[in-house]
């Protein structure tokens, strides 16, 4: 029976999972003019090609700096609004609600609201800075401003992962160690620096490694915002595998990509595996 | 942890507590008003609502194929939805209660394949199935979401499941219930929160979704809503109102659903059910 119970689920696996990343793979070895004509094989020629391409480790680093970046940036921001949430208030549960908002709407949603929001010619932010009498932005039109539009979006977007996560540690803290600190005199940020943190740093280190992992592929968010523009400025891996496939139809080209980003997080993965065993203690 | 605050702490807290809820909760806000603003008056920088008009949402319903791309999400997010049910329910139930040899092998490579980037099984499955002469469908597209509501959904249910109290079936067995009895009035209550859980995210998965979509779907009749915003986003040039009234529509069935739901969402979500 249990089998039976099996056998629907593992086949769907390998059929959407394991065989696709297979074929991936195969890909990566062939080189084709189109999608449907014939493929040739290259063994290791779109690997060479790709790794002698500069615009492959201009977008590795992009790639690199958007996970870094935005993922410290969730940390802070999830973590500071965790400890807000923490705190006793009316209408703390209606707040916490609120908070975790941006992280269940579909990420077309958040970008299309906030490309409205920043929109150079109507945009309310722009209206603000016009009212402010500050220079208008023209926020996805160059380089710096593209990025720290898709770094603010990004982290007001997942960074309520940070948040509940971290609270829900936060309730596992023994209130007794902050009564001990707060009469050995220790002010609330000794207590958060010497006490939260510690405990808590187990919880960090799964949110780190988990949002790491998610937002160095994201491909949707910056797509959308950008599409890696202007120029490439804001492209990072995800994109070029798709714009190869897409834009050049180079699929081995495309593929090589993917699977060289699949064996760069492969180790951030394992790490997780290894620092965080699956428990099968009932 | 209970404390007196003095007045200024209070204030303090108070303008906090607000920033967070301004902060979150401001650019939902502008949409749901920009949707519903009368469209002369769109690009007013005014932050209170109205003029109120339904003229953007005329359009969306009238102009755009925004109906059609909604019913498409209704329709591959419910399929998707029930397949995932009906398959990890039974796969979870086993991995916990049967001592099947590669069982955490199972466990393990499902938590592994969530974390996969969309693109990389998105790039190989268009390929293959255009190839095949077979993309683009709708039924289709529902059968590849299984590729990340799945192995989401066994984990989701392996760490509830291997918790619960599963030996009492076999006491309802020993009382004289059939199997089938067992299951219906054993198990199912203990379950039934776990399988909610998994069916909502099944269905938030299916409905945000947008890699897929985009990737797989080349007929715009077969475009879902956040592929079909794209379309709209395209066609005109760029309506923030009308966009805006779409938006507002895809955020709703999620929206109802943590607010009426939120309990089971955030033992997902702290599980890390959203990428």
């Amino acid at each position: 029976m249990f089998i039976a119970f099996l056998a629907p689920g593992v086949l769907v696996a390998i059929g959407t999972i394991f065989l696709p990343v297979i074929y991936a793979i195969h890909l990566s070895f062939f080189k084709a003019e189109s999608f449907i004509s014939t493929p040739i094989f290259v063994g290791l020629g779109n690997y060479a090609q790709m790794l002698s391409d500069p615009l492959f480790w201009i977008d590795f680093a992009n790639s690199i700096a958007y996970s870094i970046i935005t993922v410290a940036l969730q940390v802070v921001v999830g973590v500071a609004v965790a400890m807000v949430l923490h705190q006793e208030f009316v209408g703390r549960n209606l707040l916490r609600g609120a908070a975790l908002a941006p992280y269940i709407l579909p990420t077309v949603v958040a970008a299309f609201v906030w490309k409205w929001l920043l929109d150079a010619s109507h945009g309310l932010v722009d209206a603000g800075l016009l009212a402010l009498g500050l220079p208008l932005v023209d926020w996805f039109g160059a380089y710096w401003t593209a990025w720290i539009s898709i770094i603010f979006v990004s982290v007001w977007l997942w960074a309520p992962f940070v948040t509940i996560t971290f609270l829900a540690g936060l309730q596992t803290v023994p209130d007794e160690l902050y009564e001990a600190a707060e009469l050995d005199g220790a002010g609330r940020w000794h207590r958060f620096i010497h006490i939260t943190l510690p405990v808590l740093k187990p919880v960090l280190m799964v949110i780190v490694l988990l949002r790491g992992i998610f937002m160095f592929s994201k491909f949707d968010i910056i797509w959308l915002l950008t599409g890696g523009g202007p120029l490439q400025a804001t492209e990072t891996l995800p994109i070029l595998a798709y714009r190869k496939t897409f834009a050049t139809f180079d699929v081995g080209g495309g593929a090589a990509v993917a699977c060289a980003m699949f064996l760069f997080m492969s180790g951030a993965m394992s790490l997780y595996f290894y620092l965080f065993p699956l428990d099968d203690s009932q | 942890m209970k404390r007196r605050r003095s007045p200024a702490a209070k204030i303090g807290l108070a303008a906090v507590v607000a920033l967070v809820a301004i902060y979150a909760l401001f650019p939902l806000y502008w949409m749901i008003i920009s949707g519903l603003r009368d469209r002369p008056h769109l690009y007013d920088p005014k932050l209170t609502p109205g003029p109120f008009a339904l003229s953007s949402y005329n359009t969306l319903f009238g102009l755009t194929d925004f109906p059609t791309y909604f019913m498409n999400s209704v329709f591959v997010s419910i399929i998707t939805t029930i397949l995932t049910v009906l398959i990890s329910v039974p796969m979870a139930y086993a991995l916990v209660r049967s001592q099947l040899p590669g069982r955490m092998l199972i466990v393990r490579s499902m938590l592994f394949a969530y974390m996969f980037p969309a693109l990389l099984l998105a790039l190989p499955i268009d390929i293959f199935l255009v190839r095949a002469g077979l993309d683009g469908t709708l039924i289709g597209l529902s059968v590849v979401y299984l590729s990340f509501t799945l192995p989401l959904s066994v984990w989701l249910l392996w760490s509830f499941f291997k918790g619960f109290p599963f030996a009492i079936e076999e006491a309802a067995l020993v009382d004289g219930c059939t199997r089938l009895q067992a299951v219906c009035r054993v198990i199912l209550p203990i379950i039934s929160p776990a399988v909610v859980t998994v069916t909502i995210f099944a269905f938030l998965l299916a409905w945000s979704d947008f890699v897929f979509s985009l990737i797989l779907i080349t007929n715009d009749s077969q475009r879902t809503v956040p592929f079909g915003l794209v379309a709209i986003i395209d066609m005109y040039d760029t309506d923030w109102g009308v966009l805006m009234a779409g938006a507002t529509l895809a955020s709703i069935p999620l929206i109802a659903l943590f607010m009426f739901l939120s309990r089971y969402f955030v033992t997902g979500l702290s599980m890390g059910a959203v990428k």
